[in-house]
């Protein structure tokens, strides 16, 4: 995902304007590609999850129309065919489905005839402070853990800290969402799940949500933390006699944090996909319940649509880190102009 | 759970290397005795339980785990243990053909992607950007959706969310090897383009892709949880992992175990397996 990373080497420049200016341009030919780059990948990434999902086999209009109590003419089929598209032939289909999300239609729910848009719509918010909390609970989490692995003396409490990323990792985030549930709100009585959507529920949710992914950051962060460490300037630091905290917040904090941030982006798809689970064991109305819904009555406009729209926060967010990541680094900054 | 970014975070540098040939360190020793004891479980699991997984004796249900049962019994009075212990083959079989599709198909596309460059490449590339676009849960449970609700089919998703990353290790690893001197010397010498790349550029990929495969293996069991736990698996009286944590959901409040114990033996068999990678990367690096 850091295509800047690879794509400008670190060197001298010499100063003057026209430096500049050309770094400015050659940083403006590169955001425009990234950009169009990812516009392209949510684009095909329509045409994937549309045609994968066009090889369900039935619908639920057709089996609706069918069944002979319902009592719809031959005429009547064909008009709601017809209007839900399903006469024509698939790359045909595609083709206007595309086109119609392009221009922000997304079409009409198969199973409860509402707009597909305001179906997502209403479910964006709970999402979406599900999804901000859990991201802000997990770099929390894993900055802690970081502090605590280069601050800690090497003994059983350091190891304990670093083993605690990968039984994170391995727990189920079902699992981990039924105790917290059993402990916090049916023994403690902290919150109630009448009120899934209260902010003390949606801080639990978040925090299920959050422990597995806060594990995928702290592993990048420590090793991160790690490899500076091990720097010349580091051992320098500390042989001045600066004391190891402020060693690490002055010192280590800074280059760590710029392959943490790149992780940030990357386990956002695992809030977005972890949020289905958590979403229906705290009985939320998110996207995640709604893609629920859509897969068990086989919805495809509805369940193309969340799936569509998850695939486009991740790929935007990415695409907002890559291109902040020359702008954060200064190695990259300076970039191309020793070439 | 696509986990492009784990690999390089297990790779943390702070464990004591052990010297080559050393005896490897307890935890690995445990958690490869853990992934035995479930692989036996899968092949005989008439030899560790004396219980039927499917009938249960009505008069002894929801009994706490004790020296009777060990891991208690569930509203039908089937003995837990033999239900997880029955439930592993599948839960086994269904991560095992999971890794299986993403390194040969993942591999396969990163090898000729990596090796033969140019627009080949760049299809190859952007296929395995938007797989990497689409949260691979969610990418799973599309793909279950299109194919019907089956463990097998799970399987098959999971396998599907997994391919971008080992198409992704390959073609690095292809990109790493291909400019080495053995390579230029097998082509010169006159080897095919299929030869030199079956024969010296894939043994020399392979290993980290390995390492990479067991890595996946424990979060194909957690995704194929995941699936069999929103009812996307097959459907009771199957004992899938994922199912059994489902099933003893709606008994949380007075059988705590039902859910505790089934979800447990997931985490603790997904640890062992996450361990036993880390240990086959560390020595890939030594």
């Amino acid at each position: 995902m850091s295509a800047a990373a690879t794509e400008t080497t670190a060197g001298s420049s010499p100063a003057g304007t026209s430096a500049a200016a050309r770094t400015a341009r050659r940083y403006g030919s590169f955001a425009l590609r990234r950009t169009g780059q990812a516009l392209v990948v949510i684009a095909l990434a329509y045409v994937l999850v549309f045609l994968v999902l066009a090889a369900i086999p039935g619908d639920p209009i057709s089996a609706q129309l069918d069944n002979p109590q319902n009592g719809y003419s031959e005429e009547e089929k064909a008009q709601i065919r017809a209007f839900h598209g399903l006469d024509r032939p698939v790359l045909v289909q595609l083709l206007v489905s595309l086109g119609n999300a392009l221009r922000g239609e997304l079409g009409t729910s198969m199973s409860t005839s509402q707009p597909v848009a305001a179906m997502i719509g209403e479910a964006i918010p709970s999402t979406l402070a599900l999804a901000v909390t859990a991201l802000a609970l997990a770099i929390l989490l894993a900055a802690v853990l970081g502090l605590l692995s280069r601050l800690l003396p090497e003994g059983p409490l350091n190891s304990l800290v670093r083993s605690l990323p990968a039984a994170f990792l391995s727990t189920p985030n079902f699992l981990i969402g039924l105790v917290l549930i059993q402990v916090l709100a049916v023994n403690l009585g902290l919150f109630s799940l009448v009120e899934p959507e209260s902010a003390r529920s949606t801080l639990v949710a978040a925090l299920t949500l959050a422990i597995p992914v806060s594990a995928q950051i702290a592993q990048v962060f420590i090793t991160a933390l790690d490899e500076s460490s091990g720097q010349d300037y580091a051992e320098v630091a500390l042989s001045r006699g600066l004391p190891p905290v402020q060693v690490v917040l002055r010192h280590l904090l800074r280059p760590s944090l710029l392959p943490t941030v790149t992780v940030v982006g990357l386990v956002l798809g695992e809030v977005l996909g972890g949020s289905l689970i958590t979403e229906t064991i705290f009985g939320r109305a998110g996207v995640g319940t709604v893609v629920q819904k859509a897969v068990s009555s086989q919805d495809v406009p509805v369940l193309l649509a969340a799936v569509v729209l998850s695939a486009t926060v991740f790929v935007m967010v990415n695409l907002v880190i890559d291109l902040l990541y020359p702008l954060l680094d200064p190695r990259l900054r300076v970039g191309k102009e020793s070439r | 759970m696509s986990t492009a970014v784990l690999t390089p975070g297990l790779r943390a540098g702070a464990q004591p290397r052990t010297a080559a040939g050393a005896r490897p360190p307890a935890t690995v020793l445990l958690s490869a005795a853990v992934i035995l004891l479930v692989l036996a479980w899968s092949i005989a699991p008439g030899l560790f339980t004396g219980h039927d997984p499917a009938v249960g004796v009505p008069d002894d249900k929801f009994i706490a785990p004790g020296a009777q049962h060990w891991l208690g019994t569930d509203h039908l009075g089937r003995d837990l243990l033999t239900r997880i212990v029955h439930g592993s083959a599948s839960s086994m079989t269904s991560a095992l053909i999971a890794v299986a599709i993403g390194v040969a198909v993942g591999g396969a596309l990163g090898l000729v992607g990596g090796y033969l460059g140019g627009w080949v490449d760049a299809v190859i590339g952007r296929v395995v950007d938007v797989l990497l676009a689409i949260p691979g849960f969610l990418l799973a449970v599309v793909v279950v959706t299109a194919l019907g609700y089956d463990t097998r089919n799970a399987a098959i998703a999971t396998g599907v969310s997994a391919v971008a990353v080992f198409a992704r290790l390959m073609r690095s690893e292809v990109l790493r090897v291909r400019t080495s001197v053995f390579i230029e010397a097998a082509r010169i010498s006159g080897g095919s383009s299929t030869y030199v790349l079956l024969r010296h550029v894939l043994p020399n990929a392979l290993r980290p892709v390995l390492s990479l495969a067991v890595l996946q293996f424990g979060i194909a069991i957690l995704v194929i949880a995941g699936l069999a736990f929103l009812g996307y698996g097959d459907p009771p009286p199957a004992s899938d992992w994922g199912l059994l944590v489902s099933d003893g959901r709606e008994h949380l409040l007075h059988a705590p175990w039902l859910v505790l114990a089934p979800g447990l033996v997931i985490a603790v068999v997904v640890l062992s397996v996450s361990r036993l990678s880390r240990h086959l990367d560390q020595g890939r690096n030594r």
